[in-house]
C-alpha cells in the first residue's frame, strides 16, 4: 500500500535545544550556513507581565499535498514521489535553475554551494531504509517530533491525528496542503512567505507553453492541408505546373 | 531526353545539412522529453516515454545535453573553417525584398493550403513573384534557424555550466524558458521545411538536389527564376 508520511509535533514540549537540527546536520554533512530544519521562535510579549510565556516551534519541510516547489520545476527533477509521499529531488536530472526553491513559502529549500543543486529534508531516506526513523526524530529528547505513516491506523502519527485537534501552517494564496501537523495550537504562524513562482517560471508556463501550442500547431495545421490538397487534387495541381511550364 | 543540371549545393554544404538535420531532430525529440510532464505539450506519456527509453531522465539530459554541445561545436568550426560561404549563405538569406516577399508569403501560403481557385476567389492574380536562390519562405526559415541557433547555443550552454560554475540561478531559469521558445519556433518552421523536403511532390527536386547537389534547368527557371537568370549563362 502507498504510504503517506507526515510528522506530527507537539511544540509545547520543544526546549529550544536544537538538537535536531544538529543531527541533521550531521546525518547529512550539510554545508557551513545551511540546515535542512529548523526550530522557530515566537517573540514573548512582556505586557502580559507575569503571564509572559514563550514557544518553540520545530519544523522543515511540509512534504506538501500540493507542493509548489514541484509545480515550479521545468523538468520533473524535483516530484512528489507517489509511494511514499515524499518530496524529493534528482540531482542528476536538476540543471540548478533554483525556480523550486523560490516557489516554496517555508523557506525548506538552499542552493547547496557546492553542488548548485537545491537541498532540502527528505525524512533521511537512508535510515527510513534501515528502519530507523529520520535523526531529528530520533534525536528530540522531549519526544516534541513524531513521524510515521498517516495510511498506516496503527502508526502513532495517525493516532495523534485521529484523537488530538491539529493545526497546520498555512500559506496564501495557493494552500501548499501541508503534511506537518501541529498539537493544540503552536506559534509563530505568521513567517510563511506568499506563495510566488519566479518570472521565468511563469513565462515559461503562461506564456511560452502556449505560443509552442499555436505556432507548431498551425504549422501542423498547415502541412496536413497541403498533404490533403497534394492527396486529393494531386494531379490536376502537376498539370497546372506543366502548363506552367508550357507558358 | 536528359534535361541539363545546374550545380546548387556544394559537398560542404550538403554534409552540414544532413549532419544538422539529423542532430537538430534527435535533440528536439530528446529535449521535449525533458519538458515536465505536467504540462508538456505533448502530454505526460510523451516525457514518461523518453525518460524510459533512455532507461532515466538523467540519461536523457546527459545525451541531449553532449549531443547538443557537439552539434554546436561542429556548426561552430564548419562556419568558421567556410567562413566566406557562411558568410554569402548569410548574406543571402538576409537580404530581404520587402515587397516581393510578402506577395510571394500571402500568395503562396494560400495556393499551397488551399489552392489556386481560393488565390482567385480572394481576388488575386495567380502569378507569384520571381525568387532568388532562397524563395521567401525558404528564407525566413533560414531566419530563424540561424537566430534561433545562435539562441539555443548561448541558453544551452548557460544551462549546462550551471551547476559546475553558475552561483547565481536567474540566468539559468530564464535560459531554459528562451531554449524552449526557441526550440518550438525553429519546430514550427522545420515541420513545413520536412514536409516541403520529403512529402511535396512539387518540390522534390529540391531535396534530390541536397543529396546530389544539382537541379533540373526548368526546376531552377521555375521555382528560382531570379537565380537561374544569374547562372544560366555561367554554366
Amino acid at each position: 500500500m502507498k504510504k503517506k508520511y507526515a510528522m506530527v509535533v507537539d511544540s509545547s514540549v520543544c526546549i529550544d535545544c536544537k538538537a535536531c537540527m544538529v543531527s541533521c546536520k550531521v546525518q547529512h554533512s550539510l554545508p557551513r550556513g545551511h540546515w535542512r530544519n529548523w526550530i522557530k521562535e515566537m517573540r514573548p510579549d512582556f505586557s502580559l507581565g507575569k503571564y509572559t510565556y514563550g514557544h518553540f516551534q520545530p519544523g522543515n519541510c511540509m512534504h506538501c499535498e500540493n507542493p509548489t516547489c514541484v509545480h515550479a520545476c521545468p523538468s520533473g527533477a524535483t516530484y512528489k514521489d507517489e509511494e511514499t509521499g515524499i518530496v524529493q529531488i534528482n540531482e542528476d536530472f536538476c540543471i540548478g535553475c533554483g525556480n523550486c526553491i523560490v516557489a516554496c513559502p517555508y523557506f525548506a529549500r538552499y542552493r547547496h554551494p557546492v553542488r548548485r543543486v537545491p537541498d532540502k529534508c527528505d525524512y533521511c531516506q537512508d535510515r527510513l531504509a534501515m528502519g530507523l526513523q529520520p535523526a531529528c526524530v530520533d534525536t528530540c529528547p522531549t519526544k516534541a517530533r513524531v513521524f510515521g505513516d498517516l495510511n498506516d491506523p496503527e502508526s502513532e502519527a495517525a493516532f495523534l491525528l485521529r484523537t488530538r485537534d491539529t493545526v497546520k501552517i498555512t500559506t496564501s494564496p495557493e494552500d501548499t496542503k501541508p503534511n506537518m501537523y501541529y498539537l493544540a495550537s503552536t506559534e509563530p504562524m505568521d513567517w510563511p512567505g506568499e506563495v510566488k513562482y519566479p518570472a521565468a517560471h511563469s513565462t515559461m508556463t503562461g506564456l511560452v507553453n502556449p505560443l509552442f501550442k499555436i505556432a507548431v500547431g498551425l504549422s501542423g495545421l498547415a502541412v496536413a492541408a497541403m498533404l490533403i490538397r497534394q492527396i486529393f487534387s494531386g494531379s490536376e495541381s502537376s498539370e497546372q505546373e506543366e502548363k506552367k511550364e508550357e507558358a | 531526353m536528359q534535361e541539363r543540371m545546374i550545380p546548387r549545393h556544394d559537398k560542404g554544404g550538403i554534409f552540414i545539412h544532413w549532419f544538422n538535420a539529423v542532430c537538430w531532430i534527435t535533440l528536439t525529440l530528446t529535449g521535449l522529453g525533458l519538458i515536465n510532464e505536467h504540462w508538456n505539450p505533448l502530454g505526460g506519456w510523451y516525457p514518461n516515454l523518453m525518460r524510459s527509453l533512455f532507461g532515466s531522465p538523467e540519461m536523457l539530459l546527459t545525451v541531449h545535453m553532449y549531443l547538443g554541445l557537439f552539434w554546436a561545436s561542429v556548426m561552430i568550426i564548419y562556419v568558421l573553417v567556410r567562413f566566406r560561404e557562411s558568410l554569402a549563405f548569410l548574406k543571402e538569406i538576409f537580404s530581404i525584398r520587402p515587397a516581393r516577399d510578402m506577395i510571394w508569403m500571402v500568395k503562396k501560403n494560400i495556393q499551397m493550403t488551399m489552392g489556386e481557385k481560393m488565390l482567385k476567389k480572394l481576388g488575386m492574380t495567380p502569378d507569384i513573384p520571381p525568387q532568388g536562390f532562397y524563395n521567401a519562405g525558404q528564407k525566413l526559415f533560414a531566419q530563424v534557424t540561424v537566430i534561433a541557433a545562435l539562441v539555443l547555443i548561448v541558453t544551452g550552454v548557460t544551462m549546462f555550466l550551471s551547476t559546475m560554475v553558475l552561483n547565481n540561478p536567474t540566468p539559468v531559469a530564464w535560459s531554459r524558458t528562451i531554449h524552449y521558445l526557441f526550440a518550438g519556433l525553429a519546430l514550427a518552421g522545420l515541420l513545413v521545411h520536412i514536409y516541403m523536403a520529403a512529402i511535396s511532390r512539387e518540390e522534390r527536386p529540391a531535396f534530390k538536389s541536397m543529396l546530389t547537389g544539382t537541379v533540373p534547368e526548368s526546376y531552377a527557371r521555375h521555382h528560382h527564376e531570379l537565380w537561374y537568370q544569374q547562372v544560366k549563362d555561367r554554366i
